[in-house]
């Protein structure tokens, strides 16, 4: 229980990394009659997948003992693959992940050695956390693991409230969207664990034009249980449509060679 | 003159005597024995929960335990270790940081405690470097570590292999550094050969980023079963803002192991006591029914109920003093013996781990001169008891009655 | 000087459901320094008037004084204490303690009243001489014959000279000629010590013997010869 609470928070940084270039993707603004949730829910969630991205990043973290700043650039392909190295500071300079077939790898330059995380490390809830591992391979699956229903539609926003399909292997027992109208952009994600307590909120704010794509460029992390600590995350540049291979997404890469 | 007429009475007929006071010899000595190696099994597996890992006492920030909070680490005050070991109830302290991470090699990453020490003074707290099976233990290259079997096969690394660790710093670093394995160790404990491993505390410092922070004083003491007292009286030298705990808190197993290995003790005790009761009981009321007319003798030439009761209650306790002495004689030859050289099992049954200890393949005593002489001592209790029965009915005798043998 | 006095004594007791009346109204007075037989048949009283006299039974009705305590009124603890000082018990199966030699028989009245060991040995010492008893003072009862037995009886009932020794039935398990010797013994100590003897006995030879015979017949005094010269 100590090693793995103190292990997913040792990989609360590069977690947040993962989950940040994941994130990188093309909006499709949509406006349809009838609204398909699925659609909506998959859209939000890749509305920062395009067919592959490159971003740079700033990640202020915020915990009761400490607050530091990593600067770190991503690279994406499709759904699946990413991968994160940071710039800054110094000390931490070139740590990379390579996320690939829903397994995480890190790689340390100071020591020159790739980790594989633990299959025991992926799917272990972290509790009052503000990620878990299993975001790192699963958040991008919300719209095929969960059902959808529409909670409630304003002017503004749709609200989606997400439960697990009965034979999904999920982490969070519920998890509630609010999208806004407006270029189909999402305003707060919850997130509810099994006994419907929620655990955490990412909030969007930042909405920019990004080429003629419109994308939230500030995501706040924020766990329910510690209302002092929280992850921002802002993004600085985001290229899409970059021509990358998925040789690219390597363990040869990932070690900077 | 009662004892004298005791000792007579006793002597005359000795075939019984005899015959009660050897099923008292050999039961007192058997319980004794069932004592000392209980003793002796408790000693072990609590030796060997708390001499491989915690330590008998373990005083650390509050709030460290039991979620083991990195982030309650202190620096001990000059003068605080060399305080603790003054007090003569402690035999050795270990300074320790913990701290909680990867280790890996190739493809092989397992999660793993990592608790950095110094090696000489964690000698004299724990066992572990005494448990070495390949490799030495530690030199002067600052990086190395020890690991256990179970670890060493999973990440199939040797001694002189380098390994990675990767934590968390105390800062939101990531702590990363190479170690070198410069020994494996062999405890039987699967948790501690499977998922420490140790380093040297001025290395895990520095990649944990707490530069002269310890999280913990691992303390041996004397007398472990005594642990709890001993905290007690040495709490108040640390105040609030630290936490003395003794081995029971870490090894809740242990302690109701103890707890009821004393309880089946009592009972056992118990069986005994009863035994030897009926066996006294039995021996006085025959007697005393042969004697009726001798009683009437005594009643009749003026000796007083109360003496004649006393007389009787005398004999009990001549007869199970002899044995109690005697049964104690054999039972501490036999625990003697059981401590010194014991009855070795490792060719037939493997150790077995229990809640944090080692359950070792050997039987083995262990002398507990105060708990084992008062379970002996008991017994001159039970005699009276015993024989009171008897010894009432010689005093309610009614004289002439009894002189007519009635 | 009246040592005994008996006042319309009556003494019953339960066998089985029937109500016996082993005494039926007995008065008898006994002066210091008598020699008194109670004669009669068995069964005509004489062990339980005995048994009153000795302090080992309290009767059913009646008063009775023996050597100064009101015995019929007494506690156990107070009859105890009264046995011990008072009274000298000579039993017809001797009664010796057979885990006890000769002479620590004899001594253990003396024990039981404290007297100290020199006291003790010397005075039972001397009396073993007395009695011709000497060499035999370290033999267990089971090694002496049974004369010699009903010697060292006596040596305890007489050791701690008490006011009274009681003696019941001492002969019937004695040959004759024992029998003579031990009634001899007795006068000589009633004469030269002015020991007050009660005796039970149907035995002529003790009933010759005695300088007063009180004969009983169901439990009721048929006849006293009162204190013969």
């Amino acid at each position: 229980m100590h090693t793995s609470n103190s292990l997913l928070r040792a990989l609360k940084a590069m977690a947040i990394m993962v989950i940040m270039a994941c994130m990188t993707a093309l909006p499709q603004p949509v406006r349809a009659q009838g609204v398909n949730l699925q659609q909506l829910v998959r859209q939000v969630e890749e509305q920062y997948n395009g067919d592959s991205s490159h971003i740079t990043a700033t990640m202020h973290i915020v915990t009761r003992q400490w607050e530091r700043s990593i600067t770190l650039e991503g690279w994406s392909l499709g759904r699946e693959l990413c991968l994160t190295r940071i710039l800054e500071p110094a000390k931490e300079k070139g740590v990379s992940t390579l996320k690939a077939d829903k397994q995480v790898w890190n790689y340390l330059p100071k020591v020159d050695r790739v980790i594989k995380i633990p299959p025991s490390m992926m799917g272990a809830p972290w509790m009052g956390s503000h990620i878990t591992n299993e975001d790192l391979v699963k958040s991008s699956h919300v719209d095929l693991d969960y059902a959808l229903t529409l909670e409630e539609e304003t002017a503004d926003f749709w609200r989606i409230a997400c439960t697990p399909k009965t034979d999904a292997a999920v982490v969070w027992g519920r998890i509630v969207y609010t999208i806004l109208k407006d270029h189909t952009i999402p305003r707060d994600i919850a997130y509810y664990d099994d006994a419907m307590v929620k655990v955490r909120t990412i909030r969007f704010e930042d909405v920019q034009h990004v080429g003629d794509h419109v994308l939230p460029l500030r995501m706040i992390v924020q766990p329910s249980e510690m209302p002092d600590e929280q992850t921002i995350l802002q993004y600085r540049t985001i290229t899409f449509d970059l021509p990358l291979e998925e040789s690219f997404f390597s363990l040869r890469t990932l070690k900077g060679k | 003159m009662l004892l004298q007429l005791a000792y007579r009475n006793i002597l005359r007929n000795k075939r019984r005597s005899l015959l009660t006071v050897s099923a008292m010899v050999f039961s007192s000595s058997m319980l004794l024995l069932a004592l000392g190696v209980s003793a002796g099994k408790m000693g072990d597996m609590l030796a060997s929960a708390t001499e491989q890992y915690h330590g008998h006492l373990v005083l650390s920030r509050t709030g460290y335990q039991p979620q083991r909070d990195m982030y309650a680490h202190f620096a001990p005050e000059d003068g605080m270790i060399r305080r603790i070991l003054e007090h003569p109830g402690v035999r050795g302290v270990s300074p320790r940081l913990r701290a909680f991470g990867l280790l890996s090699q190739d493809t092989s990453t397992i999660p793993v405690e990592a608790l950095g020490i110094r090696p000489e003074a964690e000698a004299t707290v724990t066992t572990l470097q005494q448990c070495i099976v390949r490799g030495a233990g530690f030199d002067s290259s600052g990086n190395g570590c020890l690991l256990g079997t179970g670890m060493a096969r999973k990440l199939n690394v040797a001694p002189g292999d380098a390994i990675a660790f990767v934590t968390r710093g105390a800062d939101g670093s990531i702590g990363n550094d190479l170690l070198t394995v410069k020994g494996i160790f062999e405890t039987g404990n699967t948790r501690n050969d499977n998922q420490l491993v140790l380093t040297e505390l001025p290395w895990l410092q520095q990649v944990t980023a707490l530069d002269s922070q310890i999280h913990e004083l691992a303390i041996a003491v004397r007398a472990p079963m005594q642990a709890a007292g001993l905290a007690r009286q040495m709490r108040d030298d640390f105040g609030n803002d630290y936490t003395l705990q003794d081995w029971s808190v870490f090894l809740p197993e242990i302690r109701d192991a103890i707890i009821i290995s004393h309880v089946s003790n009592s009972i056992i005790m118990a069986i005994f006591y009863m035994a030897t009761a009926l066996c006294i009981f039995n021996t006085f009321y025959m007697s005393v029914m042969e004697r009726t007319r001798e009683f009437g003798v005594l009643l009749a030439l003026g000796m007083r109920p109360g003496q004649l009761r006393a007389m009787v209650l005398c004999e009990t306790l001549l007869l199970g003093g002899t044995a109690v002495l005697a049964g104690m004689a054999l039972g501490f030859c036999m625990n003697w013996y059981m401590q010194d050289i014991g009855v070795d099992l490792s060719g037939h049954v493997s150790p077995i781990s229990y809640g944090g200890g080692t359950i070792l393949p050997r039987v083995r005593a262990v002398i507990e001169p105060v708990r084992q002489t008062g379970a002996a001592l008991m017994l001159l209790l039970v005699c009276p008891v015993a024989g009171f029965v008897p010894a009432n009915m010689a005093a309610r005798c009614v004289p002439i009655k009894a002189l007519r043998g009635e | 000087m009246t040592l005994i006095e008996l006042n319309n004594i009556t003494k019953r007791y339960m066998s089985g459901n029937q109500s016996v009346t082993a005494i039926a109204g007995l008065d008898l007075a006994v002066r210091t320094g008598e020699f008194v037989v109670l004669a009669g048949p068995s069964g005509s009283g004489k062990t339980s008037v005995l048994n009153l006299i000795g302090g080992l039974d309290r009767p059913s009705s009646g008063t009775m004084t023996v050597a100064g305590c009101q015995t019929d009124m007494a506690t156990d603890r107070e009859l105890a204490d009264f046995r011990l000082n008072m009274v000298g018990f000579i039993f017809q199966s001797y009664n010796l303690i057979p885990v006890l030699t000769a002479a620590e028989n004899a001594e253990f009245v003396l024990q039981l009243q404290g007297i100290p060991a020199p006291i003790r040995h010397a005075r039972v010492t001397e009396l073993f001489a007395e009695l011709g008893m000497e060499g035999l003072q370290n033999r267990r009862p089971g090694d002496l014959s049974g004369g010699q037995q009903q010697r060292v009886a006596i040596i305890r009932a007489i050791a701690s000279e008490p006011a009274l020794v009681l003696a019941d039935e001492a002969t019937a398990n004695l040959d004759s000629k024992s029998s003579t010797d031990l009634l001899e013994m007795m006068r000589y100590l009633n004469e030269t010590k002015g020991t007050t003897f009660v005796f039970s006995s149907h035995d002529p030879l003790v009933i010759e013997q005695a300088r007063r015979v009180v004969t009983l017949h169901d439990g009721r005094m048929v006849s006293d010869t009162g204190s013969r010269a």
